[in-house]
């Protein structure tokens, strides 16, 4: 899928499958995730069998994390990244949790509070698109599941790239396009037979998970993803396939 | 599909283990203080994992990656064991069964902080079972910690001698030696015969 394609028209964007006014998906997406934020962390690991974990503890690998660093958890949602971080970068460290969702910020504050991480975390609502911290802030930004749910994904990279520091790096965990064409297929009857009926059992919500398989679909693939970055100036950009392409892990430097 | 992802699996059974064992031991958060905010990496010859040990306040967290760290040490199984006396690093270095990078305190440091790691299972198994049944399993753990201590040991000290006494795949310390010597005089001959035929070139020159 070309880039223009993923991205829609100047005024036009995708929501799922459907087609909306770019200012509509903001308000839509919002609505997806007050919606499934008390069920997330538990859908989370039903619909991945916990594998979302692993993906995760894969992203904290490749970020090569320190203590003493300054860390962004961008589109955090419920914090396990941001949980993660938190115990590596200890005390000299900071990890900032930012969510342009106020139901997914709380959820997270409650369970990052419970796990007894309060001293390093902070937590900003802010949209990826216009990131309100100064230019060279992080050493490590993270975006996990919530790329493909910003309306305008070039200007998130740009927003990113700006507030990385120089040699600091950007981590995109997102889900992909399987590279075997049989996982395709099995993929593509899970998410959009299975999922949606399992979002109608557990969190009685149907629709958030329909949409959650339509916008996996209209997300750029890995070698998009990884031409996008480079047009937003990251340099030494890789990726890897995790879980046979269903989700892929995409790196990017500052320099 | 899954082998990126073993490591991390390996790293989160690993710290689920090790961290309330950590927190089973009412001296070991001093000793974690003095840690905090170091990185020691291990990785073991033949495995393809190097892992990264994190010493924060709240624990040690355990990560899989390549980059630089306060300390890494890449070594044998066998002289992983031994990292605890201090006397033998040379010799592990020497014979090149470890090869350590960075700050050598550090390693030491983390190597005592394990070995010193002496949790109360007594106090904590109290809470559940009561205390007549905790020092029961406790003493039986304690028992079961000295045993399996002896039987490593003996294991080492037979597999030793069968390698050197019965199947002879291993030298003796005097053979070693004695091999050594020979190398050292079959040198000192080369030197020798390299001499004189440096002496014998000028004078079959001057024949031609
Ligand atoms: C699927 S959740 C992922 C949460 C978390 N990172 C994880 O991996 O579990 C996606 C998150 O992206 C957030 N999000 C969506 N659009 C955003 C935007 N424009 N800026 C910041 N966050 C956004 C949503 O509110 C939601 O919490």
């Amino acid at each position: 899928m070309s880039e223009q394609q993923h991205s829609g028209t100047q005024d036009s964007t995708h929501f799922g499958f459907k087609t909306v006014a770019r200012d509509e998906k903001v308000s839509m997406v919002a609505n997806v995730f007050h919606s499934v934020a008390a069920k997330y962390d538990v859908m989370n690991d039903l619909m991945s069998l916990g594998i979302h974990r692993l993906w995760k503890r894969f992203t904290i690998d490749c970020s090569g994390v320190r203590p003493g660093q300054k860390v962004l958890d961008l589109a955090g949602g419920t914090g396990d990244l941001t949980a993660l971080f938190s115990r590596r970068v200890g005390p000299t460290g900071q990890v900032i949790l930012a969510d342009i969702n106020e139901s997914m910020l709380n959820v997270g504050k409650d369970k990052l509070r419970d796990l007894g991480l309060v001293n390093n975390i902070s937590y900003v609502q802010a949209n990826a698109e216009a990131l309100p911290f100064a230019d060279n802030s992080f050493d490590i930004i993270t975006i996990a599941f919530g790329l493909r749910n910003v309306t305008d994904k070039a200007a998130a990279l740009r927003s990113m790239f700006r507030v990385l520091k120089p040699g600091g790096r950007l981590l995109v965990l997102e889900f992909s396009k399987p590279t075997e064409a049989w996982l395709s297929k099995v993929y593509d009857l899970y998410s959009f037979k299975l999922l949606p009926a399992m979002g109608q059992l557990v969190a009685n919500d149907r629709e958030s998970y329909q949409y959650l398989a339509e916008s996996i679909r209209m997300h750029p693939d890995q070698d998009t993803l990884k031409q996008m970055m480079q047009q937003a100036g990251f340099a030494e950009t890789s990726y890897h396939n995790l879980t046979g392409g269903i989700v892929a892990l995409h790196r990017g430097y500052k320099f | 599909m899954l082998k990126l992802l073993l490591p991390g699996l390996l790293c989160t059974v690993a710290e689920k283990v090790l961290n309330p064992v950590v927190g089973m031991d009412p001296d070991a958060q001093s000793r974690l203080n003095r840690l905090q905010g170091k990185q020691f990496a291990v990785r073991l010859r033949g495995i393809p994992l190097r892992l990264v040990c994190t010493a924060q306040q709240n624990g040690i967290w355990l990560n899989s990656h390549d980059e630089p760290v306060d300390c890494s040490i890449s070594a044998d199984l066998s002289a992983l064991r031994q990292l605890s006396d201090p006397s033998q690093l040379t010799r592990l270095i020497r014979e090149d069964k470890l090869q350590i990078d960075g700050d050598l305190q550090t390693l030491q440091q983390f190597s005592q902080f394990f070995q010193q790691l002496n949790p109360d299972w007594q106090e904590r198994l109290s809470v559940y079972l009561g205390d007549a049944a905790a020092y029961k399993i406790a003493g039986g753990i304690q028992l079961l910690q000295r045993r399996v201590q002896q039987s490593l040991q003996q294991t080492e000290q037979s597999c030793r001698e069968l390698a050197q006494d019965e199947l002879r795949l291993t030298p003796v310390a005097a053979e070693v030696q004695q091999f050594s010597n020979d190398v050292s005089a079959v040198a000192a001959r080369t030197e020798l015969l390299q001499r004189q035929l440096a002496g014998m070139l000028p004078q079959s020159q001057a024949f031609v």
